[in-house]
């Protein structure tokens, strides 16, 4: 049967899930049967009970075609606001050298780093977004004659991923960081620079210690900061019963901070826009900032700033490379704003993806979303409270997520605890955009959104329980065969919701 | 393939005795609150009888502390070399960080308290010997908790005289669910700018009768903007240094690291914070009840003691005042901590220099280390200074006497961070919990054996060390603490 561009076969077992016996067998069988589903439309399915039965299984119309559905900021923004919005977008696409850059803010990256722009990875379907369809890191490890080689895991029509290593590699000592695909040494930019070697990942994955995730797009956040934990919570204990009866429970990941509930990250690690932007600049560039002022390898003086530069060019003058300019601006304070405060004002600024206008399928299908239970964690809306900032004030964010943690078992486990968020426990990802989203799940396993619906089923083992998710996956397999008055199965037409939003 | 398995069994272990030692931590302080008062008995009894040795050791402590250098101020002032530009705006992050802030928000730079805080203001606090210091002589929260008709009761560790002191519970009340965080002493209840909201204060009697509070005094802000900066890579260099000597003396330490960026966090009593920037939002928040964009959600949303819409602090976009826009409050506050000079030390006199001679031969330099360089850094004023701020950085054991039961982080319970030394000659209460206002006291205080739930106190032997000087080598250490 015609699932298209299907990864299946290339991706299961090749990741977290390696070294896992249980699982691998666990993955092989589903592999297996998926391969089935494949070839074999007659097939029932995962031995849930025929939802492919004698009718057509679903399909992955696949992303919806530019142009985009996002990347518009705010019609309601100020004037004000928006004077500065191009500006806002000039810096978030802005290149990052190490030194030497065409512009003041353009210099800082490396050591160590993933990449030498927020808008290399979060670009599709626009600014702001996720991975592109082709992978940009191959137009990027290189640049300025830098010597990385490209680790085994990225390709270039696949997810842009970074790398954690849930260990310390050699040690039990738990590490959970991410570990920068690149480095500076050798590049032209960074005069000097030769002795920084990349992690050895292949090591890393002979040793079961590797991990990955992807770029998580950011329209929307603005609204997402705002939601009120009250919210949040009422939210949680709403549907108790029902959602018992399913498996659902799900908690906050908490700010260790304020208390209060974080919320951006794949396990809602992050607090607002500011610590996020702060936290990406340094760990995903290099660049550190005043959150976070340290280079992210100290380990060789001539990888470090101040590097020497040409006359007339930009030059790093130390940590942190990006701050507020509050010093040098020949008028105060024409650069006020460092990096890092336009990246959260940008990100806040940003609308949400907007879905395509309902059809009797998607209708359908968002009832049948809510029949089989997937809106008790991918909530539909939360409404903001009033705020200063107009544009996201008393907004309802159709974000699809319920921001909590919920256990995904080992089949999504990735051994990583952030927070309170557990080694299984994922955020409920919102699906607000996934209409034109090209990867799903944390790792960006699959392209095929119907795969990724089956990746939410996992059975416990001996470390995790079972995925909360497992009870509305059954339901969704089994799901009447019939077609329908609209043309579709009832499980067609949820796919075809999805692909709406 | 095995080794997934045992290291996803070993990380359920972990769990389960951190769970575990929750649990017994929990049962430790029920039991142990009745060592903890003999303990304040005897440090008392210390500060009044300073010959009565502490700690085990039969040597005789004659020191005694001389109190705070008198005013004027060692500190307050601003880093000599910031820019003209940077020099100009001086007024306006002053102005912010003394700020008095009322309930409601009626202009970009107000307003904001609660529903839940500690004070009004970050230079309340933050006030000894001058703004941006810890703890003033008189406790301040005094006139704050009634401020505007609040109907707050103060909580039974406040004291007129005694140091500002900041409560956070170990367990959700009445659990065994981890918390750790900071439960403000104060509502907005009753005040004119608050009215219709409905909320009661924490129970910390409870929570004290249940080993369940913890108390953390106000940490000073001098040469915060200096400290973010030092290098992870100088911290690790210096803690591998001297390892023999710290091995005799029983010295280990560790770093506490970010969960974010995986470099070293370095303010708060357990370094739990990273930067100047993370402490502001995170401080306005807890302390103050004062959203912003770092921290945008209220602490507490119970309807009726909402009053504004969040963040109450943002980046203010009106034109005219700068050419883009202009920072918020939380930004203001957190280039006032930034760019605060450390102290100035006193006079060198022919005592102190002996008394820091012999702060080395105790092996107190082992962690209170004399100084960091700070790297280049694209803020001049910030880079290439050697600072004497007399800490490692690193969080250690201090025994069953200091734990507080709290993990922050990667510092456990009993761990605390190397408090920086510098001003301290003007400091008027010392330990994480202000428990003592007199310095001879203080270093006794390092001392603890260990129990059955934490190790000993890495600071056992160079108390030992300290109480076996002679009289005159004690009190030269003494009085070099005090010309910080």
């Amino acid at each position: 049967m015609p699932i298209d561009n299907s990864p299946i076969q290339a991706h299961s077992g090749s990741k977290s899930r390696r070294g896992l016996p249980i699982f691998l067998t666990l993955a092989a069988l589903v592999a297996v049967s998926m391969a089935a589903l494949m070839t074999r439309p007659a097939a029932v399915v995962h031995g849930q009970g025929g939802a492919c039965g004698a009718n057509p299984c679903p399909v992955d119309p696949g992303p919806r075609p530019l142009p985009a559905n996002a990347g518009n900021f705010y019609s309601a923004l100020t004037p004000n606001q928006s004077a500065i919005t191009t500006r806002l977008t000039q810096i978030f696409t802005e290149v990052n050298f190490v030194a030497g850059g065409p512009l003041v803010k353009t210099v800082g990256l490396g050591p160590r780093f993933n990449s030498n722009s927020c808008n290399s990875c979060h670009a599709y379907p626009a600014v702001g977004g996720s991975s592109p369809p082709n992978n940009p890191l191959f137009g990027i490890y290189q640049l300025e004659g830098a010597t990385n080689t490209m680790p085994y895991f990225i390709t270039s029509t696949g997810p842009v991923i970074v790398a954690r290593f849930p260990y310390v590699p050699g040690t039990t000592t738990p590490d959970g960081g991410v570990h920068q695909m690149f480095t500076i040494s050798n590049r032209t930019d960074a005069p000097g620079c030769t002795q920084e070697v990349q992690p050895n990942f292949t090591q890393a994955q002979s040793d079961n210690d590797i991990i990955f995730r992807q770029v998580t797009p950011t329209y929307g956040a603005g609204l997402v900061e705002l939601i009120q934990e009250s919210a949040i919570v009422a939210n949680m204990n709403s549907n108790l019963t029902l959602k018992a009866s399913l498996g659902i429970t799900g908690h906050p990941n908490y700010s260790d901070d304020d208390g209060t509930i974080n919320r951006f990250g794949w396990k809602a690690q992050q607090k607002s826009l500011i610590y996020f932007s702060g936290e990406a600049y340094t760990v995903e560039e290099g660049v550190s900032d005043e959150a976070f002022p340290s280079e992210n390898d100290e380990t060789y003086p001539s990888c470090l700033p101040p590097f020497p530069v040409p006359p007339g060019t930009n030059k790093t003058k130390g940590v942190p490379d990006d701050r507020n300019d509050t010093g040098e601006a020949p008028k105060l304070p024409v650069n006020f704003p460092g990096d890092l405060e336009r990246f959260s004002l940008s990100m806040r600024f940003l609308a949400p993806p907007t879905p395509v206008a309902p059809t009797t399928s998607t209708a359908n299908g968002f009832a049948v979303f809510q029949s089989v239970g997937c809106n008790l964690c991918h909530n539909v809306s939360f409404t903001t409270p009033s705020s200063p900032i107009a544009a996201v004030s008393n907004q309802t964010a159709t974000l699809y997520s319920d921001l909590l943690v919920h256990d995904m078992g080992p089949g999504d486990a990735d051994n990583v605890q952030q927070g309170n968020a557990t080694g299984d426990q994922f955020r409920t990802a919102p699906l607000w955009g996934i209409g034109q989203r090209y990867f799903f799940m944390h790792d960006g396993r699959t392209t095929n959104i119907v795969q990724a619906i089956e990746d939410h089923m996992s059975m416990g083992n001996g470390i995790y329980p079972n995925s909360e998710a497992n009870a509305v996956i059954n339901n969704f397999n089994n799901l009447p065969t019939t077609i329908g008055s609209d043309g579709n199965t009832q499980a067609q037409d949820l796919i075809n919701f999805l692909r709406s939003l | 393939m095995g080794t997934k398995n045992t290291k996803g069994i070993a990380m359920s272990l972990r769990t389960k005795n951190q769970v575990q030692a929750q649990l017994s931590k929990h049962k430790w302080l029920k039991a142990a609150l009745p060592v903890a008062l003999l303990l304040l008995v005897c440090a008392v009894a210390t500060a009044y009888f300073p010959r009565s040795a502490k700690g085990g050791s039969t040597p005789t402590v004659t020191a005694t502390d001389p109190g705070p250098r008198p005013l004027p101020a060692n500190a307050g002032g601003f880093l000599p070399s910031l820019s003209n530009n940077e020099q100009q705006i001086e007024p306006s992050i002053t102005t912010e960080f003394n700020r008095v802030h009322d309930v409601i928000v009626t202009s970009p730079t107000d307003g904001g308290l609660g529903p839940r805080f500690n004070s009004n203001s970050c230079a309340s606090c933050h006030a000894y010997p001058a703004t941006g210091g810890s703890s003033p002589p008189s406790n301040p929260l005094f006139s704050v908790y009634n401020y505007n008709g609040a109907t707050n009761t103060m909580p039974f560790f406040e004291t007129s005289t005694g140091p500002i002191l900041e409560a956070r519970f170990i367990n959700v009340p009445g659990t065994s669910t981890p918390d750790g965080n900071i439960h403000q002493l104060f509502t907005v209840v009753g005040r004119s700018d608050a009215k219709g909201c409905s909320i009661t204060q924490p129970d910390f009697t409870t929570a004290s009768s249940t080993g369940n509070l913890v108390l953390r005094q106000v940490p000073p802000l001098y040469g915060d903007g200096l400290i973010e900066v030092v290098r992870n890579i100088d911290i690790i260099n210096n803690m591998n240094s001297n390892l023999t000597v710290k091995a005799t003396l029983g010295i280990t330490g560790h770093p506490n690291y970010s969960g974010n960026d995986g470099s070293i966090l370095r303010f708060g009593w357990k370094a739990s914070v990273r930067s100047t920037l993370l402490m502001s939002g995170n401080q306005f928040n807890n302390e103050m009840g004062v959203t912003n964009e770092l921290f945008p959600n209220e602490i507490d949303q119970t309807p009726g003691c909402v009053f504004n819409p969040v963040p109450e602090t943002v980046t203010n976009f009106t034109p005219g005042i700068l050419t883009e826009f202009f920072p918020d409050d939380r930004a203001r506050t957190e280039y006032f901590t930034q760019w605060l000079a450390p102290p100035t030390p006193g006079p060198s006199t022919t005592q102190s220099k002996n008394g820091k001679t012999q702060f080395t031969n105790a092996g107190c330099v082992y962690c209170h280390t004399t100084s960091f360089k700070t790297p280049a850094t694209s803020r001049p004023a910030l880079g290439n200074i050697t600072i004497n701020l007399y800490s490692d950085l690193l969080v250690h054991h201090m025994g069953p006497g200091l734990a507080d039961g709290l993990a922050q982080a990667g510092a456990g319970p009993d761990e605390f961070r190397t408090a920086p030394l510098w001003g301290i000659g003007q400091r008027l209460w010392f330990m994480h919990d202000g428990r003592t206002n007199n310095i001879v006291t203080a270093i006794e205080d390092h001392y603890s054996l260990g129990n059955s739930t934490y190790p000993a106190s890495e600071a056992n032997q160079s108390v030992t060390n300290f109480n076996n000087l002679n009289s005159t080598n004690q009190q030269d250490l003494v009085d070099f603490l005090r010309s910080l």
